[in-house]
């Protein structure tokens, strides 16, 4: 009897988004750590990489980086299919859409901070979104979201400025 | 190595944007009326609604004891409690609509209502 061997051929595309997705799990995993004032409240520091692969590369590696870096940080946290793996996804899938969308924004106006703030903004929308309608069916939600959209628009300029930098002096990731 | 960031005029508008939308949130979600009604509630039901605008005070015999609740100029407070915690009376005067003091032990509750929500006493 031959042993048959399966191999799966790689494109240097697949390549570059292991390599971003591994960062990014890093980095999701690294804040998983970090203690939050207001359960909610996270830097998102993994969504640099995912916003660095829109501009280096193209938006389907974003795209893929985003997914994956969600899917392989719940199970290794254990909580796929939970609800903060919901949370996640519902945000991760939205702010994708918007960045998406504003991708196509021009380039003369538009620097990837404006492109992180927004991507932010709809992260904390989705998760509102979801929160309000599933996990908590109560109007009181709405109180949380100054506090949310405050966090946002900081992280999202940090992380904007962030990849900013990364973009310019560090192009060969 | 330059590490300023560049603002080009969209990030600047965005950041202008969200600003702007961010005090909207504050304005619209973070505004505390001061209420007219309180209603106490005890051992499940309904015990009363009453104007914050009067000085009175209301004696409750529950299981654990007397409660004693206080309302004068506006606001409300538990006075006394049996309670072992003592929660209740720590939070001291309550005066914008939606505040809510709870005992447990003694099962019972007061809080204080919007002129919406007010509109319900008209049936009571």
């Amino acid at each position: 009897m031959t042993r048959s061997i399966i191999k799966i051929k790689t494109t240097l595309l697949d390549h570059q988004v292991a390599q971003l997705s591994a960062i990014a799990i890093g980095l999701s995993l690294l804040e998983s750590v970090l203690p939050s004032p207001i359960p909610g409240v996270k830097p998102g520091i993994a969504n640099i990489i995912s916003l660095y692969a829109l501009y280096r590369f193209n938006f389907s590696t974003a795209m893929w980086v985003s997914i994956l870096r969600v899917f392989a940080t719940s199970l290794i946290l254990g909580q796929f299919l939970s609800p903060t793996f919901m949370l996640s996804f519902t945000g991760s899938l939205l702010s994708l859409i918007t960045l998406y969308i504003s991708f196509r924004l021009s380039k003369r106006f538009f620097s990837p901070i404006s492109l992180s703030i927004l991507s932010s903004f709809a992260h904390i929308a989705g998760q509102l979104l979801l929160v309000r309608f599933w996990l908590i069916p109560h109007a009181s939600i709405y109180y949380l979201i100054p506090i949310y959209s405050l966090s946002a628009l900081l992280f999202g300029l940090i992380n904007g400025w962030i990849t900013d930098q990364l973009l310019k002096h560090h192009n060969s990731l | 190595m330059k590490l300023r960031p560049k603002f080009y005029i969209g990030d600047v508008l965005i950041l202008l944007i969200s600003i702007l939308f961010i005090l909207f949130t504050f304005k619209s979600f973070w505004h505390f009326e001061a209420g007219s009604i309180v209603q106490v509630n005890f051992q499940g039901k309904v015990y009363g609604n009453f104007s914050l605008f009067q000085n009175k005070k209301i004696n409750l015999t529950g299981k654990e004891g007397e409660s004693v609740i206080e309302i004068r100029e506006g606001r409300a407070r538990f006075v006394t409690s049996p309670c072992k915690n003592q929660y209740c009376v720590q939070q001291g005067w309550i005066h914008y609509a939606g505040q809510m003091l709870i005992c447990i032990p003694n099962e019972v509750s007061v809080e204080i209502l919007d002129k919406t929500k007010a509109y319900d006493s008209l049936n009571y």
